[in-house]
């Protein structure tokens, strides 16, 4: 028997039932593509590509906040150092002015105290202190040339600074109030008792001579009593720090009230200045004349 | 009783004025598609033979679809009447008919489903539409073009009634 290879040919109806697949696969193909039929890739491979947007997205958003966040470490890491400069250059100029702010502020004090005193003052500045000495005290800048003359009151504003106890051609030393050889006749501002201020060295002074009759309280405004006739009465002294009672008389401790390590500028009373003075604003006025009748 | 299938130049002649009936009624789009549905259910398919009845099939629906003149891409009627065309033709062969009964049943499940796939052709093919109500024409009126496709197939086999 011999094998022969039959031929390979396709019917009739094989190729019309290819034509009729391809048919429906080509409207069907048609149909899927649609109206828009890069959409379809479009949208898949938009899907595929979705995560790697994503990430791309965070990282750039990741990469944009570092940078914004270290331009804002720059911009704030220079602020930082402006104002540090500004700081320091506001600080040096206070520190400049400082001095001459203190002593226009104490130049405004004493204009204000010598507004109040009616007498003729005159001032002067402090230049040196030899306080921490035994028996030293203050220097000041004037002297005979402005016709200065030992035992004149000295004042700061705060309250009195002691006296003239040597005075040279331009320059003069106060025995300050809380000198052991320094004394001030005083008063007690409430109950009107008289004393001696007997200085004790660091601002403290104590009075002498009060009664132990005397009702004093600690607290109480010690003033001039104008008897020595090197103050007026009225001047502030200090406060009472401390009272306690003695044998005879009321040990009375008292806080100057003037800061004499600090005290740059005084006032220098006239000597021998009157017993009492009055204030500009309580000296007698004119009474007005009364009316006559009607208006 | 086992129906003789119509002559092919029988079948061809009424596709053919069928589908000239399928251009002519675009102004009544409710007689079209009852026609349309006449043509590719009753008329196209075709046992044995599936490539005539698929071309008229495939006709119509590019007829119908044209005339509308609405669908941003054509082509889903088309291919939603082929793929029923094939299927009535294949039903056809693999389950031979034997009275208008059956075959007013058979046209009324096709009817249904050929609603259902040109919607969805349609809306593979255009994108989303309104279905509306219109499909229901050619289900409610089967008894109607059935028995006329029925007679004019079929007429010298039986008398037409159920």
């Amino acid at each position: 028997m011999v094998l022969r290879a039959s031929r390979w040919k396709w019917s009739r109806a094989a190729w019309q039932r290819l034509f009729l697949v391809l048919l429906w696969l080509g409207h069907g193909g048609w149909v899927f593509l649609g109206p828009h039929p890069g959409q379809h890739w479009s949208a898949l491979v938009e899907r595929l590509s979705r995560p790697a947007e994503s990430l791309a997205s965070r990282w750039e958003t990741w990469q944009t906040f570092r940078r914004e966040r270290a331009l804002d470490t720059t911009q704030l890491r220079a602020e930082r150092e402006r104002l540090q400069a500004e700081l320091a250059e506001v600080k040096r100029q206070q520190a400049e002015a400082a001095p001459r702010l203190a002593e226009a502020e104490e130049a405004i004090s004493l204009l204000g105290l010598k507004q109040q005193i009616p007498l003729e003052l005159k001032a002067a500045r402090v230049i040196f202190t030899t306080r921490p000495a035994t028996f030293g005290g203050l220097i000041i800048d004037r002297g005979g040339d402005l016709g200065l003359v030992p035992d004149q009151g000295v004042l700061a504003p705060q309250g009195i600074v002691g006296r003239l106890w040597s005075v040279n051609a331009t320059q003069s030393k106060v025995l300050p109030a809380d000198a052991p050889n320094a004394s001030v006749a005083v008063m007690l501002m409430r109950s009107r008792a008289t004393g001696v201020l007997q200085g004790m060295g660091n601002g403290r002074a104590a009075i002498r001579y009060v009664s132990n009759q005397e009702v004093v309280q600690a607290g109480e405004a010690v003033l001039t009593s104008g008897l020595d006739r090197v103050f007026p009465r009225g001047l502030l002294v200090g406060y009472v720090a401390e009272v306690a009672q003695g044998e005879l008389e009321l040990k009375v401790v008292v806080n100057l009230s003037a800061p004499l390590d600090r005290v740059h500028q005084v006032l220098i009373l006239p000597p021998h200045p009157p017993l009492e003075v009055q204030p500009p604003f309580l000296t007698e006025q004119p009474k007005p004349k009364a009316k006559r009748g009607g208006a | 009783m086992r129906i003789p299938v119509p002559t092919l130049l029988r079948q061809n002649l009424w596709c053919a004025v069928a589908l000239g009936l399928v251009v002519l009624s675009a102004p009544f789009p409710r007689l079209q598609l009852v026609v349309h549905a006449c043509l590719v259910l009753a008329l196209a398919p075709r046992q044995g033979s599936p490539l005539v009845g698929a071309l008229w099939a495939v006709a119509a629906g590019w007829c119908l679809e044209g005339s509308l003149r609405l669908y941003p891409h054509l082509g889903g009627t088309a291919w939603a009447d082929l793929t029923m065309a094939l299927l009535a033709g294949w039903m056809a062969g693999r389950w031979p008919l034997e009275g208008l009964k059956g075959w007013l049943q058979r046209l009324g499940a096709f009817a249904l489903m050929q609603a259902l796939l040109m919607h969805g052709a349609v809306r593979l093919a255009a994108g989303p539409h309104a279905l509306g109500w219109t499909w229901l024409w050619p289900v409610l009126t089967v008894p109607i073009w059935g028995w006329l496709g029925w007679r004019l197939l079929y007429g010298r086999s039986g008398s037409g009634r159920l």
